[in-house]
């Protein structure tokens, strides 16, 4: 599936070139978090699941921020990316992402008791 | 007032030095003292991480976004404290610790923003009531509101009345009698 970079006319991009730009941007020593969460913003608004490769890259950009729940932050998008397909999808990929995980020392959502609901908001139409 | 957060991009950015030693990156957003004046009141002691959706500096929870423009709590010494501890291994933060921090930068998780909230339920209930009424109106209306239905409605009626069309012979070419079979003095197969 090939994904339009700007409007309808002009080069289309390739997946390979996609995954490239982003891991580009990830891998850049000295990024920092404004463009760290643009990036990841971007990426979760673009139409596909993440490789694995761009997420270990945007995890490794985590750690060099010092920012752990970005991390964690980043891996509920991409479950949440997978959409009704989670379960063919998310075990592929944290199979994948596995080693990087154990390096790093992140938990995964599932493993932070994240994957149900821990805390209820009251909903601002009930106060 | 939109995008007031736009005006800082352009202050990130490796500075132009001729002659740079060391690599420079800041994981905290420099604002001025302009744009402070006008966001910090209005957010209080929280750290501006990001865009955002739209260069608002609020905290919206949402999925296709999920870095929000500041963290959900303001820094307090407890968090910053733990914000140095995240500058070491990781694995040596303890689960409790990993929550906090996550509690600090953000409101609910996903599985909380997408939790059901049994609104539906409020929805059926609101249409099972809309029926009962119109029922009740209906009734109300029958009684009170129409005349008598007319008499030639009656089984009664109509059963002596299609007597008689048979009698008269009505139709006996193509229409009702011709059904009739008057021999048999039954309808015809």
């Amino acid at each position: 599936v090939a994904t339009a970079v700007r409007q309808s006319h002009g080069k289309v991009e390739t997946d390979e070139e996609l995954d490239n730009r982003y891991i580009a941007y990830f891998e850049r020593p000295n990024i920092d978090g404004w463009e760290i969460r643009k990036a990841m913003n971007d990426l979760t608004g673009e139409d596909l699941v993440p490789e694995p490769k761009i997420i270990i890259a945007a995890l490794k950009a985590c750690r060099r921020l010092n920012d752990f729940s970005l991390a964690v932050r980043y891996l509920e998008s991409v479950q949440w990316k997978c959409g009704n397909q989670k379960d063919k999808i998310w075990p592929y990929i944290h199979q994948e992402i596995k080693p990087t995980l154990d390096e790093l020392g992140i938990l995964t959502p599932e493993e932070m008791g994240y994957d149900k609901p821990e805390l209820a908001l009251q909903s601002v139409y009930d106060m | 007032m939109s995008n007031s957060l736009l005006r800082v991009v352009s202050r990130i950015k490796v500075p132009q030095r001729a002659i740079s030693s060391t690599p420079v990156f800041s994981s905290n957003i420099v604002l001025d003292q302009r744009l402070k004046d006008e966001i910090y009141p209005k957010i209080g002691n929280r750290e501006v991480v990001g865009f955002g959706i739209n260069g608002q500096a609020t905290y919206i929870d949402k999925g296709a976004f999920p870095c929000p423009a500041i963290r959900f709590k303001e820094d307090t010494p407890e968090i910053l404290k733990l914000r140095e501890k995240e500058k070491g291994d990781w694995k040596s933060l303890s689960l409790e610790e990993k929550k906090e921090l996550y509690r600090a930068s953000f409101c609910q998780t996903y599985s909380e923003m997408h939790a059901p909230t049994g609104e539906w339920k409020a929805f059926a209930a609101a249409l099972l009531f809309a029926f009962v009424g119109a029922g009740w109106l209906m009734a109300f209306v029958k009684k009170v509101v129409y005349p008598p239905p007319p008499s030639t409605i009656t089984r009664d009626w109509q059963e002596a009345q299609l007597q008689k069309m048979l009698d008269q012979e009505q139709g006996i070419i193509a229409g009702v009698s011709s059904k009739w079979d008057y021999e048999k003095l039954e309808w015809k197969k």
